[in-house]
């Protein structure tokens, strides 16, 4: 919780109503983001994003695993944060455990689309092996190092950027055993594919403070919201999951408004991830 | 499934069973599983006070969904909880282990029970309860798709049966989007080879949304019209509902 004067709430929401945030930022100006790739050698790709005070870390863990009898084309993908007390004294406990439920259902939503896997920014069917059989399971983790608003736009971005660094292992499976058995694998060493992110959305969450909404709000700004919406958009401007926080009511015309909005602003916001992710990749390889 | 018994031989031996449904093709002449219009919702039954212990509860049926919310308080926060001048509200959703056609399926209830709270908060006046909290239980007894708006509305009914002040009623529906069409109040098979699903909660008399979900992949105009036929049903739930209230109330009276 941030305690606030009254002097500085008043401060903070009339700076909203007049386009000039308390850091100089205008209403739909985000932070500085930094990514850096790589950053965990265990994992088959990581990456770790900073937005100003905001620092998260997002792992990609690939193992091999059986595809569910509902869905045998299919491979798994589950998404969970962590919200480590070290940010902040208020995640421990329960009060961590329901941001971070809160966190990994908005993150499922907006990643990996709808039931029959339209619209989702991981291709499932690519994760198959070998069908009904095998298939890579996908972890994906996310870790809140430290917090000043704006978790789920960073988290979103943190993995964009992990998964463009992963790189699958090259799967051989063993031909003529019968198609009963369980098939034999072997796991390359050094054969990566490396994965297809150009589908997977960005997340821009328009919080609502007085008449006006924000973008990139700080944890000052986000305890004087009203209500916040997150909504993820792909390169094609296609809307891939909406979510909402906050209790208060908003008009139908308001939720349209900030749609057309949030998708103006994915737009900057893709192009300067993507140039981001790829000079922390040269960076990383050299 | 049943069909095979005739083929295979009389002793039973467990194998692994596969669902094997084929996809629909949603093309024009496509029809739903039951038989009803795109945008025509399912019929829904309300009935308040489903349970005596309760001070408030209220029962829903749509097609095969049936589910059951009760409301208990406002009661004392526990001593744990720091002093707050406004009230809390407590939820929770769970399934019973036959509502899904696989036994204990339903288990992403800590989801729902996240969204129930998140749709109802905003209605309540929980300025008119301080320090004090009140419980919302919902029960799915059977699942048939649409599970989530159908807790929602159900809840917010239970709440007026309680009598907690409440700014409006809440109604929630959710449309799917199947290939190119948009389909109202989706069972659990259509739900199930979804492209999309658009979730609301509205206020309808203040013409306020309260919470909305959406997944899958939408285009702007299509999000537009998914919302304003979630936003024309919900006005029209409500008026059941409401009309529920008035029957129990006329009931008692008499």
């Amino acid at each position: 919780m941030v305690g606030l004067s009254l002097g500085e709430k008043q401060f903070i929401q009339g700076g909203i109503a007049e386009d000039i945030r308390t850091d100089g930022r205008k209403r739909l100006t985000y932070r500085p983001i930094y990514v850096e790739t790589g950053v965990i050698p265990q994992a088959n790709g990581s990456a770790r994003v900073r937005m100003g005070a905001t620092d998260v870390i997002a792992s990609v863990k690939a193992e091999l695993g059986k595809p569910s009898s509902l869905q045998p084309n299919k491979g798994k993908v589950s998404i969970h944060v962590e919200c480590s007390p070290t940010a902040e004294p208020a995640f421990e406990g329960r009060g961590g455990e329901e941001l971070s439920t809160e966190l990994s259902v908005a993150l499922q939503l907006c990643l990996l689309g709808g039931k029959s896997g339209a619209g989702a920014g991981i291709d499932l069917s690519s994760l198959v092996v070998v069908e009904g059989k095998i298939c890579w399971d996908l972890y994906v983790d996310g870790l809140v190092v430290s917090s000043d608003g704006n978790l789920l736009d960073a988290l979103g971005a943190s993995i964009k950027a992990a998964l463009s660094n992963t790189g699958i292992p090259r799967v051989h499976v063993a031909t003529g055993a019968s198609s009963d058995e369980q098939p034999e694998v072997d796991i390359s060493d050094e054969e990566f594919l490396q994965f297809d992110t150009s589908a997977v959305p960005v997340i821009v969450t328009l919080t609502k403070v007085g008449r006006h909404y924000i973008v990139d709000a700080t944890s000052e700004e986000e305890s004087q919201m009203s209500s916040a919406v997150s909504i993820s958009v792909n390169r094609k401007g296609n809307i891939c999951g909406i979510t909402k926080r906050g209790g208060a009511g908003l008009d139908p015309s308001i939720i349209l408004d900030m749609i057309s909005v949030a998708k103006h602003v994915s737009e900057q916001l893709i192009n300067k991830l993507d140039s981001e992710i790829a000079a922390a990749e040269a960076e990383d390889e050299s | 499934m049943a069909g095979k018994a005739a083929t295979t031989s009389t002793t039973y031996s467990p194998s692994p069973t596969t669902l094997k449904t084929k996809a629909p093709i949603f093309n024009e002449d496509w029809v739903r599983p039951d038989g009803r219009g795109f945008h025509q919702c399912r019929p829904a039954f309300f009935r308040t006070g489903a349970v005596n212990a309760a001070s408030g509860s209220a029962y829903a049926e749509f097609g095969n969904t049936k589910v059951i919310v009760s409301v208990f308080g406002p009661r004392e926060s526990k001593k744990a909880m720091m002093y707050s001048d406004i009230g809390r509200l407590n939820c929770n959703v769970s399934f019973t282990t036959f509502s899904t056609p696989l036994r204990g399926q339903g288990l992403d209830n800590k989801e729902y029970t996240a969204m129930l709270h998140k749709a109802l908060e905003g209605s309540i006046m929980l300025e008119t309860f301080p320090k004090t909290t009140v419980d919302v239980f919902a029960l799915v007894l059977e699942s048939g798709g649409s599970d989530l708006p159908v807790v929602i509305s159900c809840a917010s009914l239970a709440l007026a049966d309680a009598g907690i002040m409440m700014y409006d009623l809440i109604a929630s529906v959710s449309v799917s989007c199947l290939g190119k069409n948009l389909v109202i109040d989706p069972i659990l098979e259509e739900e199930s080879s979804q492209d999309g699903s658009l979730m609301i909660t509205c206020m309808p008399s203040r013409y306020e949304i309260t919470q909305l979900t959406v997944t899958g992949d939408w285009s702007t105009p299509k999000i537009n019209e998914g919302m304003q036929l979630c936003l024309d049903a919900c006005a029209k739930l409500a008026k059941i509902m409401r009309s529920c209230l008035k029957e129990a109330a006329l009931g008692s009276q008499e």
